[in-house]
């Protein structure tokens, strides 16, 4: 690890053997809370001194169990998420809270609960627009999720409490945009593998834990010299979950990745919670407006009589104008899992606005398993050779 | 004479033949009113939500969905969807959303937005707007919104809730349903009027409203009969029918008249014991769409003596309920809407079976209509339709004793049915069948 920091360190062993802490702290007494998706509220978890735990799908792990549950051509990421946890992987946790972020995971879901007797489980559903009324919607189903948070916890979730964790949150945020912060230079300061085994770390602790050590791998990466080789390459990753180091790093052979737009990246952690009267509408603000996913329907005016496509991809994809800008990118590889609708739906028009600032990209597809990363590097090296 | 039998092996009901000409004289009477100049809306199916309003407001709403199984059946979607595929969309997406992305960028590229010449059915005009709904399905929605790439032409996303089972039950969340589903068709009516250019007729919509509850409480009426046996219906007439309710296809009033004339039709049929096929020894409950290209595939099964008593939730009328004290009409659509996906709830609950609206159903149905199998048709590009099956399969052979086969297939593409494999499979289940009807006496089940 050279001088690269104690923190990063410690991320590295955290990354490799993630439910350890979870289980130390469910030692001690602490309820650990298992999400698939980063659209779970974590907020209210904290709040409630629950430690949240973002459950994961293995590549390396042939999917078996989840055979009986799932059909075979449908969400890899899914299969795999809910093949781990009937495998007693995820044996700790007290509870589960699902979300429904796309039709995989609300379906996955419903299968999820009747195949595992968790003592808490909850869905939370969630509308496909970010209309007034839907928001309304969202915010009631927040408070439904509260209720039942405060049946299994025997706590009241008390406005004061819920702002502390938001607060918590929005500084871990604040955090890994510092984080990402750190590959603006050319060379980056800290890799896209590393920033994977972070994202995870965080994902695996509880939130003031998380923030110690964001806090201590920032202030040591911003000093270490041993940063990664200047590549020619300077790539945007788009793709709905990259929480792998090996898919990264068939990415990184060639080039330096400094900007991801995935679930297992900076994705959860753009913009931060409005500390709102009730801090349920800064939430359902957030969670639905904030979240750049392909979930969610968004169009350039609400209600509009009248489309214009150009102003449609700005709204949807106008984000990343800036950021390919300050970050220096030079190519972007849309990374699709396979059987992932919403992103899928998006690619040609997402392609279509890549076009229009300059910027060249690939679609790939692969389904999340270790045995289709040959074939991804092929594909990743014989794009990456277009833009030298 | 041979292939006169052979049509026999179903015996058709004679009042499904005018309901189903009604219909397809709608879709012929709706391709010349959109040439004539009246606007078209191209929709999802929306579960009763957004059509009431439509039908009021005298607009031609075309189903891309349907014409994805009409240009299947009449074999010019593969052209459709290798321009899908040739402009970037994934082949794994959707195949009736393939088609009509791979269509409407040959009419808007090629055509120069006229319809393309090969396109059956006088093929789906360029519409005035596009009514997209995210019921059932992530594809519903973003498929629209991916049209955009072909034509500028304004979607309205229709939201519909989908509760988990335990969740439906926290106090005030139906209502926050009903409250989100009012505010959202307020909104979404002055959507259409600003596109129309015209007012609501608000007498004309609670007119259509309460026809569409009535068509569908006797459609419901006529499918309870089918619980009798032998079952007087087979599931290719249900299909048939179908869209009258669903997508309330043709006139309300004459469809409410035909699904009448079917209720006595099927009632003399019970009374004198008449079966939809001529033996009927084992009853099935189908999951999902069937193979809509290979629809003869169920005359071979009955030929064995196979009945098709009832079908997939996504496609039957809602458990009836009274909206008689619900005056607003925009509520009444609301409830009667979340009745078809919540109906079930409250039973399921009790059952303790929380795979929801998609799977509970089939647990019912197995039951009540006294099934011996099911089969289950997992769709590879209606991933939607099929999440829920392995899940349907085990909880019928857990709770019921009831076996399962699956064949798979698809929507679109034909390549993927193979109903040759799939009759081989008949004659080992029919061992299977026969098996599980001694282990469900031995427990005590009574049939």
């Amino acid at each position: 690890m050279s001088d690269k920091s104690k923190g990063l360190s410690k991320v590295q062993e955290i990354y490799r053997n993630r439910s350890q802490r979870a289980k130390e702290l469910k030692a001690a007494g602490k309820k650990i809370i298992g999400y698939p998706c980063v659209y779970v509220p974590l907020e209210m978890l904290t709040a409630l001194g629950l430690v949240p735990y973002r459950t994961y799908g293995d590549i390396r792990e042939a999917v078996t169990e989840a055979d009986r549950a799932l059909p075979t051509s449908f969400c890899p990421i899914m299969r795999t998420c809910l093949d781990c946890d009937l495998k007693g992987k995820n044996d700790f946790l007290d509870g589960m809270v699902t979300v429904h972020s796309c039709d995989p995971q609300e379906k996955t879901a419903r299968v999820w609960e009747s195949y595992t007797d968790y003592p808490y489980f909850h869905f939370i559903d969630m509308p496909s627009t970010v209309r007034p009324e839907a928001i309304e919607y969202f915010k009631s189903q927040l408070n439904d999720f509260r209720k039942t948070l405060e049946t299994f916890t025997g706590q009241k979730l008390s406005a004061d409490k819920l702002k502390s964790a938001i607060k918590a949150h929005n500084q871990q945020r604040a955090l890994v945009q510092q984080l990402y912060e750190l590959t603006k230079p050319v060379p980056p300061l800290i890799s896209g593998i590393e920033l994977v085994q972070v994202v995870k770390a965080l994902m695996s602790l509880p939130v003031a834990e998380g923030n110690d050590l964001l806090t201590q791998v920032i202030g040591e990466a911003k000093n270490h010299t041993d940063v990664p080789k200047k590549k020619p390459a300077r790539l945007l990753i788009w793709s709905s979950s990259l929480d792998d180091t090996d898919i990264m790093q068939i990415f990184e052979t060639k080039a330096n990745v400094v900007m991801d737009e995935t679930c297992g990246g900076i994705r959860a952690y753009r913009g931060s919670v409005k500390l709102t009267t009730d801090p349920l509408d800064g939430l359902a603000d957030y969670y639905m407006k904030e979240i750049t996913c392909a979930r969610t329907f968004r169009q350039a005016t609400l209600g509009e009589t009248k489309k214009d496509y150009a102003k449609d991809i700005q709204s949807r994809f106008g984000y990343l104008k800036g950021i390919v800008k300050e970050w220096k990118i030079n190519g972007a590889i849309l990374l699709l899992v396979r059987y992932c609708d919403p992103f899928a739906f998006e690619m040609p028009s997402l392609k279509d606005y890549l076009d229009s600032i300059g910027i060249p990209s690939t679609y790939i597809e692969y389904d999340y398993t270790i045995g289709a990363l040959a074939p991804l590097r092929t594909r990743v090296e014989a794009f990456l050779e277009t833009i030298r | 004479m041979v292939t006169e039998e052979k049509k026999k092996v179903i015996n058709r009901l004679k009042s499904m033949y005018p309901l189903r000409a009604k219909v397809n004289e709608t879709y012929l009477k709706s391709a010349e009113a959109i040439k004539a100049g009246k606007p078209a809306v191209w929709a999802m199916l929306n579960f009763y939500y957004g059509d009431p309003i439509l039908k009021a407001m005298d607009v031609e709403v075309v189903y891309p969905e349907n014409y994805g199984a009409v240009a299947a059946a009449m074999g010019v979607a593969q052209r459709y969807l290798e321009q899908a595929d040739a402009d970037g969309f994934p082949t794994h997406l959707c195949g009736y959303s393939l088609t009509s992305l791979g269509y409407t960028s040959r009419m808007m590229k090629e055509f120069k937005g006229e319809v393309p010449p090969e396109a059956p059915f006088g093929g789906m005009p360029k519409p005035l707007f596009l009514l997209s709904s995210s019921a059932i399905c992530d594809a519903r929605y973003k498929w629209f919104q991916a049209l955009g790439r072909y034509m500028d032409v304004p979607v309205w996303p229709l939201e519909s809730p989908s509760p988990g089972v335990k969740e439906f039950f926290i106090e005030g969340s139906f209502q926050r349903m009903v409250d989100l589903g009012v505010k959202h068709l307020r909104d979404f009516v002055v959507f259409v009027e600003r596109m129309l250019g015209r007012k609501m007729d608000w007498a004309k919509l609670d007119e259509t409203v309460d026809l569409m509850i009535e068509v569908n409480r006797v459609w419901h009426e006529v499918n309870e009969l089918r619980k009798a046996k032998p079952c007087p219906m087979h599931s290719r007439d249900f299909w048939s029918a179908m869209p009258a309710a669903l997508f309330l296809a043709g006139d309300l009033k004459d469809s409410l008249q035909c699904f009448k004339d079917m209720y006595v039709e099927i009632k003399d049929r019970v009374n004198n014991h008449i079966g939809a096929i001529s033996e009927e020894k084992y009853r099935l409950v189908f999951a999902e769409l069937p193979p809509w290209h290979s629809l003869g595939f169920f005359d071979k099964l009955a030929e064995r003596g196979w009945d098709f008593v009832v079908e997939s939730f996504g496609y039957r009328p809602p458990i009836p309920i009274d909206l008689s004290q619900v005056k607003d009409p925009l509520e009444r659509i609301t409830r009667f809407s979340l009745q078809f996906f919540a109906g079930y709830y409250e039973d399921a609950r009790q059952q303790n079976v929380l795979g929801g609206s998609f799977a509970y159903p089939y647990l019912k149905y197995a039951r009540e209509w006294r099934c011996d199998g099911a089969m289950l048709h997992p769709l590879i590009s209606c991933r939607s339709a099929s999440t829920h099956l392995p899940y349907v399969s085990n909880m019928l052979m857990k709770k019921l004793k009831v076996p399962s086969l699956s064949i798979e297939g698809d929507i679109v593409d034909l390549r993927l049915f193979n109903p040759e494999d799939a009759l081989a499979k008949a004659e080992p289940f029919e061992e299977t069948m026969e098996h599980y009807r001694r282990v469900r006496k031995q427990e005590g089940f009574d049939w």
